[in-house]
């Protein structure tokens, strides 16, 4: 994965291309959780979405870039 | 009151997934602030300020401007005629001190000779005032001290003789002296002459070239850069933060701007000093302190060394020095698994 990426003629971080994968991830984790009804295991829903998005994005981030 | 086992799972469930978003988001943070890579390397190479060792009038400008040259290759000439003019008066210069030289040969020659006469003259007024002295008898005392002072004077004429032999031996060594003076003059001329072309010094590219015909090129004004092609080097510009996690001797991955190029480097050394930017001179000598934010610091830039290895440029590839690149220095475990391999 290389480091910068030119986006329409602007460098940017390889790293927001992530993030914005993460986010559509995080997306179709909260529809499909929110679908069959999981939330009901989950103590507090908006901190539950928070927590998941930075295990994604830690996750794909530290994999990613080695 | 009881807590519910439904509660509790719910509260350990988010709990974990935070925690463990704690961790990773710490360390990719850790991992983006500190692993060793930047976006702020610049090309760079050595340029040779080319300036001609004599002044004259460019006559001739054979090189052209981004042409690639070879060592040796001329790429200006000043009008040499003057300097040949030079080199034919050293060689007449040396013609006429070697003929003088030749003349004071003669003449040390001619005065051994004359020496070697008075010589004979001094021997023999010596013997006859000898013989006069014995025979006193019958000689008058007033002839005797007429060959005795005849002797004498023919001695000192014998020294004075033998003087000027010095004399002509010291002025044949002067004359030789000039001999090699005139020949110096001579090599130096050539020498002059010679450099009326100037060449280049090194393989590399012609840059900014102002020199036209006509100009006039003075002694040590460089005239035009000649770039190196063989000392094409990168500085990246790495935070200080960075600068743990790179050694002397790590590889390098080195992304050019220009076409995303991939070249392949190693690290060869890394600066030990910048300037200090918050503390100039400031007026009246005294020191002048740039006030900083308490919290907000920023990483200074250390220059790091890299050598491009030149394999690994693509053919068709153009380096410019100040040309930007990115630069990402692999890992060590990267460095050790290269090292695994040829075993």
């Amino acid at each position: 994965m290389p480091l910068e990426i030119a986006l329409g003629d602007a460098l940017v971080p390889g790293m927001l291309l992530v993030y914005l994968g993460c986010l559509l991830v995080l997306w179709a984790v909260d529809t499909i959780v929110g679908r069959y009804g999981l939330y009901r295991y989950v103590w507090h829903p908006s901190l539950f979405r928070v927590a998941v998005f930075f295990v994604l994005f830690g996750a794909a981030g530290l994999l990613l870039y080695p | 009151m009881k807590i519910q086992p439904q509660a509790l799972l719910r509260f350990s469930i988010t709990a974990v997934v935070v925690i463990v978003a704690l961790v990773l988001g710490h360390a990719l943070w850790r991992h983006y602030m500190y692993s060793p890579w930047t976006r702020d390397g610049r090309i760079r190479a050595e340029v040779i300020r080319i300036a001609p060792d004599i002044s004259g009038l460019v006559t001739r400008v054979p090189a052209l401007d981004n042409q690639e040259v070879k060592k040796g290759d001329v790429l200006f000439e000043i009008d040499p005629e003057r300097f040949r003019i030079a080199l034919q008066q050293a060689e007449a210069n040396l013609a006429a001190a070697k003929a003088s030289a030749k003349a004071a040969g003669a003449n040390v020659d001619a005065v051994l000779a004359s020496a070697n006469a008075r010589r004979a003259e001094y021997d023999m007024r010596q013997d006859q005032a000898k013989r006069r002295q014995e025979l006193a008898d019958v000689v008058p005392k007033e002839e005797r001290t007429d060959a005795k002072s005849s002797a004498d004077t023919a001695l000192a004429i014998w020294q004075q003789a033998q003087a000027s032999g010095h004399q002509a031996g010291a002025a044949r060594e002067q004359a030789e002296a000039a001999v090699v003076q005139a020949q110096v003059a001579v090599d130096r001329a050539k020498l002059d002459l010679e450099r009326t072309e100037v060449r280049a010094p090194v393989d590399g590219y012609v840059t900014n070239l102002d020199v036209r015909v006509g100009d006039y090129a003075a002694t040590g004004s460089p005239r035009l850069a000649l770039i190196d092609r063989h000392s094409y080097y990168i500085y990246g510009y790495f935070e200080e933060t960075k600068l743990p996690h790179l050694r002397v001797g790590d590889p390098v991955q080195i992304r050019l701007m220009s076409g995303g190029t991939e070249l392949k480097g190693r690290i060869t050394g890394v600066a030990r000093g910048i300037t200090d930017r918050d503390n100039p001179t400031g007026r009246d000598l005294l020191a002048d302190v740039n006030p900083t934010f308490n919290w907000v610091r920023l990483a200074q830039r250390v220059p790091v060394r890299i050598q491009i290895d030149e394999d690994s440029v693509p053919k068709g590839v153009i380096l410019a020095a100040g040309m930007t690149a990115s630069i990402d220095v692999q890992p060590r475990r990267v460095l050790d698994k290269e090292r695994e391999q040829p075993q």
